[in-house]
């Protein structure tokens, strides 16, 4: 299944891993490098890379190169599309065509 | 006068009309998919029904449905009501060379402060209990 993936959707996505949301939190508060990060948590370098992957690009961290480092920070107001309080419906609609999906499969071919 | 907002989504079925038209209109396939569907329900214009989530905190967890517009293969559209928040979902099919495309389009929400607290509370009781947890965290730890 495809779905256009709109920027709430992947903030959820991007937060619903504890790690990457412990990332996430710290981040909210101090500006560190993948090697701080990695220091403060009981994750190796790499992995703490491809978490901030995934929140870079649900716009949720953004990372300033200082010499050959690049410190990462949390996007103020990242989280302001949660805010929107349509928000929980495009998440339910997402969830529910995931589950229709799942349900198609399973199902007979339809005679034409 | 409030505006009201409407959400769309579009998502692309590796499915024929036909088959995602059943699926969308029976009872034992929806209760599978969206909600459980309680007894009673006929697939009729102006018809009700009742959907069934967690209840919460001052609501059963009833969302009331009516059908406003059946059109076999084509659209569907019903009201969607619980407290605070009074809305039509559309779903639309358009045959397409891999299958279906389904568009999802929930109109009505309106930006008042009294249906914020009540629709946006019980909305976000429908989602899944994994994305409520990640919530319940979030507001805790006061993020940006």
């Amino acid at each position: 299944m495809n779905q256009h993936m709109n920027e709430p959707t992947a903030i959820f996505r991007a937060l619903a891993d504890p790690t990457r949301r412990a990332i996430f939190e710290r981040l909210t508060r101090d500006e560190l490098s993948v090697k701080q990060i990695a220091d403060a948590m009981p994750i190796s370098q790499p992995a703490v890379s491809q978490h901030l992957n995934v929140l870079s690009e649900a716009q949720l961290v953004s990372g300033r190169r200082q010499g050959r480092q690049t410190f990462y920070s949390a996007v103020p107001h990242g989280l302001q599309p949660l805010i929107d309080w349509m928000e929980p419906y495009r998440a339910f609609w997402t969830e529910r065509v995931e589950a229709l999906n799942d349900l198609l499969d399973q199902m007979e071919e339809e005679e034409p | 006068m409030s505006e009201t907002q409407t959400l769309s989504l579009e998502f692309e079925l590796k499915h024929s009309p036909q088959k995602v038209w059943r699926a969308i209109t029976e009872r034992e396939l929806l209760s599978q998919w969206l909600l459980p569907v309680l007894e009673g329900y006929r697939l009729e214009r102006d018809a009700p029904f009742t959907l069934k989530t967690e209840p919460v905190q001052g609501w059963d967890g009833e969302v009331s449905c009516r059908f406003l517009e059946i059109a076999p293969m084509r659209e569907l559209r019903f009201a969607w009501e619980v407290p605070g928040i009074s809305t039509t979902v559309t779903l639309t099919l358009t045959p397409t060379s891999y299958g279906t495309r389904l568009d999802v389009t929930q109109s009505g929400f309106a930006p008042t402060q009294k249906r914020e607290f009540g629709g946006a509370r019980y909305g976000w009781n429908m989602m899944s209990e994994r994305l409520q947890a990640l919530l319940d965290t979030l507001d805790e730890g006061g993020a940006p």
